[in-house]
């Protein structure tokens, strides 16, 4: 009685079940192909390929500073492929994580998946780094990041990664020192946006200011538009300094608000904010005197780091480099002098393996890894917003006069 | 709590904020008044009038970098206002154009509309956020923004007299035209009865248009203000429009002078908030304010029982 129906209904699904089996066995055959041509014989004279992963914010409101990063190792990967002594050939996948902890995983998957892929350049932002770092260390493949400076990142566990930043540790220190000894603040207000990156900042720096005997307030504050409230309330704390530890889409819309009711005090962030980005969102006239910390020189004006600056401009028709390129530059470099070394038989494994001992001059300073992870030594400097240009004031230790 | 001059101070903050809600509201409450429609993509409306203010006085800011003064700093905000009300009203009319009307024709449920709403704001946020770029976008500086008058000691800015000024224009307008205007006698009628302001020789359809359009000028110049502070990007919309209609509810939407009360008590509840608690309990003080009050009062402040939809 009921067969009639049975078949009608079974005879739709089949083939509906069937269409998508031919077309991933009809993928397979693709990529199948597609992976031998490059593999054995492509047209760079039968040249192996490594893929590199690139991990960072490439849209959303902070997308500059992925965007810094990813141009970086661009230029790398185009120096290195017209090198002909290399006997391999490197190729970036991106991958977008927008910046956010709850994308990175996602992201990380993504690349973590293809199977060439021999270590990755990021994440970029702190959030999305302690996301996606258990996928990593689990599956072995080596990252690199650029730019995440939060202290508790290489204290986690994670066993495949690295950074070629100084944790904030270095920059809370030198920022309160900076704070304390050069812009003599009486008393600050240490204001974070609750992310990874920013909580990590601000612990640090109020750790260097406990130790320097001067008195801050604490606060926090999830990134927003209207910091008009938090403006009065920073006044009315009557600090004459305010740190903000996050990034610079924040910091530009509470330096507004600040200057905007005729704050006149000194207004400081950290690396996050390091981006003309921040100048222009502020307005130039508000961004006049904002000073921000980095642990990380400005290649533009570096003598030493002229030719990777013209290399840059080259690579990304005429921009100029900006915060995070250059470190992600030298990760770039980083990971290809250990292919170089492992030649054409390298995997995962000997890539990560490999990487602790790597040794050798970067344009933003000698790249040599601690034990945990964190790159040796750093130098944290100052900028500041000066005719609406971003200077370099000089690193903190010559800052302070004795 | 601090001292008087900061209560002067956080109230001044308040009201400033809340102004610029109440404009926004107005556009939800007027089109909820004639079509008991919830027109979620207003906020995109309010989006992109930001954008053709900016656009307005990109270019017409002289490229030296000073900041303009006097009568040229005057006009220039004049202009911002006026592009963004237009580009404002050309989308409210373009969305109710494609978005509402076709919809309306064939007496599609409610819930076709809702859908029809939100899929406009996604394609207008999407499209700007591809066109005009996925970073904030600042409106460049049209005077020198300094502390002009201090009452109580509360510090008021030329900026937050400009946004203040301009709403409580704005307000004021709207409140004339439906209260006292012909036009504002056939919104009245659409909202009370549609079909018998109809059988009455209203044109419901042009009473529709004129009222999107009117919601949508209003939305566009209140953008520009809103990026002179916090500048524009392509998401900037949700945030305030979620809170606008927060307001119109509060005070009871369908009801002009409610959107306003409401949106002033929203900016006021808001800056207090955030001073004595968190910044971040802003949202959370708000909107328990919102619970409470409708619970006492389920039409929100000044609302009223509502008459039949278009």
């Amino acid at each position: 009685m009921t067969a009639t129906p049975r078949p009608l209904r079974t005879r739709p699904a089949r083939t509906v079940a069937l269409r998508p089996m031919a077309a991933l066995v009809a993928g397979f055959a693709l990529v199948g192909a597609a992976l031998t041509a490059c593999g054995g014989d492509s047209d760079d004279g039968g040249k192996k390929e490594y893929l590199i992963g690139f991990q960072g914010p490439l849209s959303g409101d902070s997308q500059q500073l992925g965007i810094n990063a990813y141009n970086g190792v661009l230029t790398a990967v185009e120096q290195l492929n017209g090198d002909k002594s290399l006997p391999f050939t490197l190729r970036i996948v991106a991958s977008d994580d927008q910046g956010l902890p709850e994308q990175g995983p996602t992201a990380a998957q993504k690349l973590i998946d293809n199977p060439k892929l021999m270590a990755v350049v990021g994440p970029v932002f702190s959030g999305p780094t302690k996301s996606s770092e258990p996928l990593y260390s689990q599956a072995g493949l080596l990252s690199v990041s650029p730019s995440a400076t939060n202290p508790a990142l290489t204290d986690l566990g994670f066993t495949s990664f690295y950074r070629v930043i100084a944790p904030d540790t270095v920059q809370g220190a030198a920022a309160a020192e900076f704070l304390a000894k050069v812009v003599k603040a009486k008393r600050v207000y240490s204001l974070d946006d609750r992310s990874e990156y920013g909580t990590g900042l601000s612990g640090a720096i109020e750790r260097g200011l406990e130790q320097a005997d001067v008195p801050f307030t604490h606060d926090g504050i999830n990134p927003t538009k209207d910091y008009t409230s938090q403006a009065t309330k920073i006044m009315a704390d009557g600090a004459d300094a305010v740190y903000y530890s996050g990034y610079y889409p924040e910091y530009a819309l509470l330096t507004k608000a600040l200057r905007g009711k005729g704050y006149d005090g000194a207004i400081l962030s950290g690396d996050g904010s390091n981006d003309d980005q921040f100048i222009r969102q502020a307005g130039t006239a508000n961004a006049e005197g904002a000073l921000i910390t980095c642990p990380c020189s400005d290649a533009n004006t570096d003598p030493s780091a002229a030719a990777f600056v013209a290399e840059y401009k080259k690579v990304n028709s005429g921009l100029k480099p900006g915060t995070y390129s250059g470190e992600a530059y030298d990760a770039t470099n980083a990971i290809a002098s250990v292919l170089r070394k492992l030649g054409t038989d390298a995997n995962r494994e000997s890539v990560r393996t490999a990487f602790g001992s790597v040794d050798m001059p970067g344009v933003t300073k000698r790249i040599k890894f601690e034990r945990n992870g964190d790159v040796q030594g750093s130098t944290v400097y100052v900028y500041q917003v000066k005719d609406g240009q971003r200077t370099v004031l000089g690193p903190v230790s010559s800052l302070i006069k004795p | 709590m601090g001292s008087a001059e900061q209560i002067s101070q956080l109230a001044v903050d308040g009201l400033m904020v809340g102004a610029l809600y109440a404009v926004i509201a107005l556009g939800y409450t007027l089109v909820y008044g004639v079509l008991q429609l919830i027109n979620f993509a207003h906020s995109e409306v309010f989006m992109l009038g930001a954008f053709g203010g900016l656009f307005a006085c990109r270019a017409l800011v002289p490229g030296d970098g000073a900041t303009p003064a006097g009568l040229a700093a005057a006009g220039l905000v004049l202009v911002g206002l006026v592009a963004g009300a237009a580009a404002g009203g050309a989308a409210a009319y373009t969305l109710e154009r494609c978005a509402y009307r076709p919809l309306r024709r064939r007496g599609a449920p409610r819930l076709a509309y809702l859908i029809s709403a939100i899929g406009a704001s996604l394609f207008a946020f999407n499209l700007a956020g591809k066109e005009f770029g996925r970073q904030s976008v600042p409106v460049p500086d049209l005077f020198a923004n300094r502390t002009v008058v201090t009452v109580l000691g509360a510090e008021i800015s030329t900026q937050s007299l400009v946004i203040a000024a301009t709403a409580l224009l704005m307000l004021l307008a709207v409140d004339h035209l439906v209260a006292d205007t012909r036009l504002g006698l056939s919104i009245r009628a659409v909202a009370q009865d549609a079909e018998c302001a109809g059988l009455m020789g209203v044109d419901v359809q042009r009473v529709i248009v004129v009222t999107f359009v009117l919601g949508g000028l209003l939305a566009g110049a209140g953008g520009f203000l809103y990026a002179m502070t916090f500048n524009a990007s392509y998401t900037m919309g949700f945030v305030p429009g979620i809170k606008a209609f927060t307001a119109a509810v509060l005070g009871g939407i369908g009801n002009v002078r409610g959107a306003v009360l409401g949106g002033l008590l929203l900016g006021l509840v808001e800056s207090f908030g955030g001073y004595l608690f968190d910044a971040s309990y802003k949202n959370v003080i708000a909107f328990t304010v919102l619970v409470g009050v409708l619970l006492v009062r389920p039409s929100g402040l000044l609302g009223t029982r509502l008459g039949r939809p278009a």
